[in-house]
């Protein structure tokens, strides 16, 4: 059998005989990928449980398990990790590095030593996070928005959190910049920017995003740690400072954060659709130039989280309109998606019913977003579970879900292993219930006013906060159930061959399974199309020894 | 029981019919965006499913420039729909009434109370009322015995008049929220700046006010009351000189006040343990009564020992409210 990239790697620095030291050494994109995969997803179960608990001490109106101040460290615990950890580096740090550079035919990223100190600095901006937990005053309460005055004034360690946080940017800017100088010098000649697979679009429009906006998270982070050390007077106003300009600063990089997070899920939607309606996308060049669009207004919305802080009315009426505008490319790409499927021949195999089920689930996460972008609607739901809901069907049911989905969808590729699709899809439909059971109660919560990060709550609320329990019991157990089937596929499930889901993108036309250290055996030539299919056969076909098309 | 706030569907101020219109309106177009996009996703899984559809039958539309079109210029026509909805229900709640037509009430958000400033009265008296709410007490079995309540902390307002609320929070304090579900509206409290806020209630009710910012480890309890009343009922407080507040019987002994002003979240009354301030147990011998007034009238002028200026709030007490609350501090009755 040939050796895959299990068997054999390129290390940073020498060439050590243990297995345990070439993985930490290994500069090879696909192991890096892999190691990101599973740092992020035993933080993600952290932050998964500490929101449990939350859930638990919320199940009743009162002070049951835990009290207010611990409250408010485990949902900044939560945020902090979720966002920090998991779903702002995720899917470009996972698949970006797994699945970009198969992708486009290279044999690695560009800078592949700097991709490996980019994950040891991500590892670095881990464990500063983790110290701040049992150094000092503990974890910083202060919600994952670090809003001045308030974390300026907490004992909590705001400082060590601030820090992790400027770390992980640091590593979020350098991913960025790795990616983006892949896409432009290491395509396979012959793919033009019109030619590459649209998860690479969506790789491409974050890459842009993590390197232009994350330096401005950089600058606040830093700003907010010389406030608290040296008292400089920026956002304090007992020092003349304005806690305003914080909640500006923040959300500048923020916002376009979040579109950071969801353009590589649409990416992987886009692969999904047409791979499993076996026919070439339906309008490739408007979801290409929406992502670039997305990507681009959404520098310039920020202040829609600012309706209630106190900002002009002019200033929020441009907001408003501007918001508005991301939703129509969003549309745009949903249409596009549904038409592909139309006279398809629609295979509903597991990473299938993932994205479908994510349409649905984003479809309200982001109808929903357009209610609070309406101003004096969202001046009465502006901090109350109705933005809770949104963002977690947003982020959640949008962009967690299309990585679920990316998992199953490469899981065969990654592991050269099938796990059992019986099981898989009986997985999503567990989660897909729960999730809704848990989050579409806050909406009505939210409309009702019940206001977010409050550890108890009027007896008025407590239906809707048992209903979300038992949906979140729910969605935890299928979770566990998901990853369970992934162990049990990893470890007895059987092989897979190279294109197990009759797909057309270069990453499923390997030498092997799971791919050899260096990719394709040859730089392909690339003449056609990402998604060419004729009669719901993939159109292009290679000797995976020369890489020579022998369609 | 019902499942949301009192007053939350009784179009309890001007803004309601206007927000709630603007709200439904958009939910019920957005039903229609989402099922524009969902069920043809189910047609099409069910009518194109993979053992249907012959190798041969697959098509191979991949544009369609009418099609193309439609879908995005009517969500454009709906999302200008939605903006203008938004942005007049935005004027309607953001222009403020002219001052001279209205009440204007400062109100000042602290860890982790309101307190309300009324403008003087005819013979002079200016009305203050606040406090904190008075947490539940639990069972050992985790179950509520006692609910939480108010107190004497509720903004006291005439029905069919404009009230406007100048809010801020102490230089040293955070960023609070001050949200009125059943009148829809809300604004953040920033400190040291001024934000304002107005309504203008058509029902006599009492309508629950929370904390929207967070605002730390009580942010969870930071509430308060809206308390509309008819004009002639709210005249008669006003004009009166009394300390009392128009609605309930609330006691004014110095444990009350002592709890209301919230208090103990900082000092324990019957131990030495520092909270975050000095325990008071033995307080009564050390220092005199004037010095203890001074204490809470003027924190900041004589701090003791190990403790620093600049952490407690200053207080405002009547004088018969500040003489309860010093006995109470001095024998712990």
């Amino acid at each position: 059998m040939s050796k895959t990239y299990f068997d054999e790697t390129h290390c940073a620095i020498g060439h050590p005989k243990s297995t345990f030291m070439q993985w930490m050494l290994t500069v090879d994109h696909k192991r890096i990928g892999l190691m990101y995969a599973a740092v992020m997803f035993t933080f993600f179960f952290v932050a998964v449980f500490t929101a449990l608990l939350m859930r638990f001490e919320l199940f009743a109106p009162g002070q049951q398990f835990i009290d207010g101040p611990t409250f408010n460290q485990a949902f900044t615990l939560h945020g902090v990790i979720m966002i920090f950890l998991f779903i702002i580096p995720g899917i470009p740090a996972i698949f970006g590095n797994i699945v970009m550079p198969l992708m486009i035919g290279a044999k690695d990223v560009s800078f592949p030593r700097l991709n490996w100190a980019t994950f040891w600095l991500y590892i670095l901006g881990c464990c500063v996070a983790l110290a701040s937990l049992f150094i000092g005053e503990g974890v910083a309460d202060t919600g994952w928005t670090f809003y001045a005055p308030y974390s300026l004034n907490t004992d909590t360690n705001v400082i060590m959190a601030l820090t992790a946080a400027f770390i992980l940017g640091f590593a979020s800017i350098l991913t960025g910049l790795n990616f983006l100088v892949t896409i432009h010098r290491l395509r396979a000649p012959g793919m033009t920017f019109f030619k590459m697979p649209l998860f690479v679009w969506g790789i491409y429009a974050t890459a842009w995003i993590q390197l232009l906006a994350t330096p401005v998270i950089g600058i606040t982070l830093i700003l907010a740690v010389m406030e608290k050390y040296f008292g400089i007077g920026i956002f304090d106003p007992s020092k003349g400072g304005d806690p305003v300009l914080f909640q500006h600063l923040f959300w500048i990089y923020s916002h376009p954060a979040v579109y950071l997070m969801i353009l590589p899920a649409f990416g992987i939607m886009s692969e999904i659709i047409p791979t499993f309606s076996r026919k070439e996308i339906f309008g490739y060049r408007t979801i290409a130039l929406s992502s670039a669009s997305i990507a681009g207004i959404g520098y310039l919305v920020w202040g829609h989280h600012l309706y209630t802080s106190g900002m002009s009315d002019v200033a929020k009426s441009v907001f408003s309109f501007l918001t508005f505008f991301v939703a129509i490319p969003t549309g745009v790409k949903f249409y596009d998606w549904i038409a592909t499927m139309y006279q398809g021949k629609i295979v509903l195999s597991t990473p299938m019913i993932w994205g479908l089920g994510t349409i649905i689930t984003f479809a309200i996460g982001g109808i929903t977003g357009i209610t609070i972008t309406m101003i004096g609607v969202d001046i009465h739901l502006q901090d109350t579970y109705y933005s809770v809901a949104h963002f977690h069907y947003a982020i959640l049911g949008g962009v967690v879900f299309l990585m679920f989905a990316g998992m199953h969808y490469w899981f065969p590729l990654i592991t050269g292993k099938m796990y059992k699709e019986t099981h898989a899809k009986a997985a999503f439909y567990i989660q897909f219930v729960g999730f809704n059971l848990l989050w579409f109660p806050m909406f009505i919560a939210g409309w009702y006013g019940m206001p977010r990060r409050y550890f108890d709550y009027l007896p008025e609320f407590q239906i809707y906060h048992q209903v979300s329990f038992y949906g979140a019991l729910i969605f935890v157990s299928g979770l566990i159930y998901m990853f369970w089937t992934f162990y049990r596929g990893w470890t007895k499930g059987e092989p897979s061959g190279t294109n197990p889901w009759n797909a057309t993108t270069l990453e499923w036309h390997m030498p092997s399974s799971p791919p050899p250290l260096e990719n394709h055996s040859k730089v392909p030539y690339v003449d056609f199309n990402p998604y060419e299919y004729h009669h719901g056969e993939p159109v292009v076909k290679f000797n995976y020894e020369t890489m020579q098309r022998i369609d | 029981m019902s499942n949301k706030l009192e007053g939350f569907s009784t179009s309890a101020s001007t803004f309601n019919a206007d927000l709630d219109f603007a709200f439904w309106l958009h939910i019920w177009l957005s039903v229609g965006l989402f099922l524009s996009v969902v069920v043809p996703m189910i047609y099409f899984a069910w009518k194109y499913n993979a053992n249907k559809v012959k190798n041969e039958d697959i098509g191979k539309v991949t544009h369609n420039t009418t099609l193309e079109i439609l879908w995005t210029l009517i969500p454009v026509a709906i999302m200008m729909l939605f903006f203008y909805y938004g942005n007049t229900t935005m004027k309607m709640f953001r222009t403020m009434p002219a001052e001279a037509q209205s009440l204007v009430i400062n109100v000042e958000g602290s860890k982790w109370k309101w307190k309300y400033t009324y403008p003087a009265n005819a013979s002079g008296h200016v009305h203050e009322v606040g406090g904190v709410y008075k947490k539940p007490v639990m069972n050992d079995d985790g179950s509520i015995k006692e609910h939480g309540t108010m107190g004497i902390s509720a903004l006291y307002v005439p029905k069919d008049t404009n009230i406007i609320l100048k809010m801020t929070a102490p230089l040293s304090d955070v960023l609070h929220s001050y949200y009125i579900p059943a009148f829809r509206t809300k604004q953040d409290v920033v400190p040291g700046r001024e934000t304002t806020l107005w309504f203008n209630a058509n029902r006599v009710g009492s309508y629950d006010v929370e904390c929207a910012e967070y605002c730390g480890a009580d942010h969870a309890y930071m509430y308060s009351k809206v308390v509309v009343m008819e004009k002639a009922d709210y005249e008669a407080w006003y004009n009166s000189n009394k300390g009392d507040t128009p609605k309930g019987d609330f006691p004014k002994d110095g444990k009350s006040l002592y709890a209301s002003n919230g208090c103990a979240s900082c000092h324990s009354i019957d131990s030495d343990t520092i909270l975050v301030g000095p325990g008071l147990k033995g307080i009564g011998a050390k220092y005199d009564s004037e010095y203890l007034a001074n204490a809470l009238t003027n924190p900041d002028k004589d701090v003791p020992e190990g403790f620093y200026p600049g952490i407690m709030p200053t207080f405002k007490f009547s004088d018969e409210d500040l003489k309860n609350i010093v006995k109470y501090m001095e024998t712990g009755k």
